[in-house]
């Protein structure tokens, strides 16, 4: 046979020893998973999971003292984080420990003694599905992901250049020094949104947490998808916040403001994580376009063009339903290589710390934060994308339509533009004379 | 008259079923969406001994969720024992359900079966355990010590 594998070293190898299932075609020894699963080893790793995922705490704590394999599947970590999350009664309560296992006993026993030893490490287990989150936690990230930089950088654009050279013909740019006066680069770190949050809570992953709890899973954590704070709710929680940035010139139209803040569907969020948290391929909802402003931290931003699908993504005709089934790690990992070699090419860079990227509307876009990375993003609509989203919000299907109440979803289109005739009439001529608006 | 689905098991077996059926199953929709209903459609990963269970599980909901007098023909209750008494097979047969009920993707019965075996492992000793699903203890004497210690908690 060919050369040994090299030996994992020591800082990827999964704390129970669990395998990857392709060690086992050159293992020697005894399979443990399939012998040790008696009658259940009918059972894929994939089902096996969504059974223990009913399980309650004590039934898994009595399932890891049945075997070695039991002993495996029951610490995956992905059990403990569900149930701690989806705990009502732990809601608030929880503050996180080294592991979501350690976090979930401390939050609904706390005055119970927890014996406490170096995790076993079993022989002979092999499972993808336990194996390949660990490895994607801690594969290092390779140099080649990293180092196509297409995406075009400008500095010192003006507002009708980009207009003309970016956001009608719907490019991606990098825009520099455009944020150079934000208080935001200034202030925001961990200490002051501590601060400015006190008393409040944030939406991890959309579970509510205090932000000092959140930061310090973000420093533990050994999660393939760490929880990513993403707040909609950020302004009016924290004003000082809304205070230490502004809404760069090139975007400053936002047309759906005519709505008001109570009408007008989400439109602003603050972006927090740790590396390798992120946002997996999406687009962005009501044919809307966006700006993303890096204010601590790096991105590494992969793009396709809207009619491109992504490799490794798959998308219901319609568009409704998206499914990237990876982890953003899985996806580099299993995808990146077959992406640079595809008819159509992505477009890529980092965005750094106090860079702003222009996400025009219905481009695929997924973002991996290579450091602690703190963002502001907020979607707009301007005259160059008015007429798509009257006819996105036109088109009838309530249920595509979202960041607003269901019940409003209907009426949005009619409400945005009777707001629009009121309150800015030319541009609302200009969305039944688009064609004039985009001819030379 | 209602449209008839031919399905076709992985040992050759023929099943025609009434399209409302045939169709709670997404993969037989979306399959048959590209095939027409003319030809049978092939589903090499079901025997005909699972198939004929699914399609008798199908069968039952259609029928449970049909309105007579603006009711439901069966109540909540009603569906639910039915429900409890399909599933009392054996082992390999459940396991062989799952596989089905998510290769054929019907997921009121995937989340049926699924609750069916983490029933059977709920409230269990760890012997318990092993015995229901004929698991060998391959922990040491030491390594059953210490895993023990470390999930006392959860004898308590």
């Amino acid at each position: 046979m060919g050369s040994p594998k090299a030996p994992v070293s020591q800082a990827t190898q999964h704390p129970h020893n669990v395998q990857p299932w392709g060690n086992y075609l050159f293992a020697q020894g005894k399979d443990t998973r399939n012998a040790g699963l008696g009658r259940l080893r009918a059972l894929d790793d994939e089902f096996l999971m969504q059974v223990l995922a009913l399980l309650p705490a004590e039934t898994l704590g009595r399932l890891a003292c049945v075997n070695r394999a039991f002993y495996c599947f029951s610490n995956h970590e992905d059990l403990w984080r569900a149930l701690t999350l989806e705990a009502p009664e732990l809601e608030g309560k929880w503050r996180f420990k080294n592991t979501w296992q350690q976090t979930y006993l401390k939050a609904s026993l706390p005055i119970h003694n927890f014996h406490r030893k170096h995790p076993l490490r079993v022989q002979g287990f092999y499972s993808d599905l336990l194996y390949q989150p660990w490895h994607c936690t801690t594969v290092p990230l390779h140099s080649s992901w990293l180092k196509r930089d297409t995406i075009d950088r400008r500095t010192g654009l003006s507002v009708e250049d980009f207009k003309q050279q970016y956001e009608l013909p719907n490019k991606p740019v990098i825009l520099q020094n455009t944020i150079d006066d934000w208080p935001a680069l200034l202030n925001w770190n961990s200490k002051y949104l501590k601060k400015v949050f006190k008393g409040n809570t944030i939406l991890a992953g959309d579970y509510p947490m205090g932000f000092d709890n959140f930061l310090a899973y973000s420093q533990r954590s050994r999660d393939e998808m760490p929880l990513y704070l993403f707040d909609k709710h950020f302004a009016s929680k924290a004003p000082q916040l809304a205070a230490d940035y502004k809404v760069p010139k090139y975007f400053d139209e936002d047309l759906f403001s005519v709505l008001g803040e109570a009408g007008r569907p989400d439109f602003r969020w603050l972006i927090m994580g740790p590396p390798r948290s992120g946002s997996t391929f999406h687009k962005d909802p009501n044919a809307t376009s966006a700006w993303n402003a890096v204010v601590t931290g790096s991105k590494k931003w992969i793009m396709y063009p809207p009619s491109a699908l992504p490799p490794g993504v798959h998308a219901s005709d319609d568009g409704a339903d998206v499914a990237c089934p990876v982890s953003l790690i899985e996806w580099f990992l299993n995808f990146y290589k077959e992406s640079q070699k595809g008819p159509v090419q992505p477009l890529e860079g980092i965005c750094r710390a106090g860079e702003v990227l222009f996400v025009p509307r219905g481009w695929w876009h997924m973002a991996l934060n290579l450091e602690e990375s703190i963002a502001v993003t907020q979607n707009y609509v301007s005259s160059a994308n008015l007429q798509h989203v009257v006819d996105f919000l036109k088109g009838g299907r309530a249920e595509l339509v979202s960041g607003c109440p269901f019940e409003q979803r209907g009426r949005l289109h009619d409400a945005f533009l009777s707001a629009l005739q009121q309150q800015r009439p030319q541009v609302h001529c200009l969305s039944s004379c688009a064609e004039l608006l985009l001819s030379p | 008259m209602a449209d008839k689905v031919k399905l076709r098991s992985s040992d050759q077996q023929m099943f025609e079923v009434e399209e409302e059926v045939a169709f709670q199953s997404l993969t037989v929709k979306n399959m048959s969406e590209d095939t027409g209903l003319d030809a049978p459609i092939p589903l090499p990963n079901v025997s005909s001994k699972i198939l004929a269970k699914v399609i008798e599980y199908c069968k039952y909901h259609v029928d449970a969720e049909k309105k007579a007098d603006d009711k439901p023909s069966k109540t909540e209750e009603e569906i639910k024992t039915w429900d409890t008494d399909f599933v009392k097979v054996d082992q390999s047969t459940l396991f062989e359900l799952i596989l089905a009920a998510n290769y054929l993707n019907i997921k009121s019965l995937l989340d049926l079966t699924c609750l069916t075996v983490a029933n059977m492992i709920k409230g269990k000793t760890p012997e318990e355990i092993r015995k229901t699903f004929n698991i060998v203890n391959d922990f040491t004497p030491e390594e059953e010590e210490e895993v023990r210690k470390e999930n006392q908690w959860a004898f308590e």
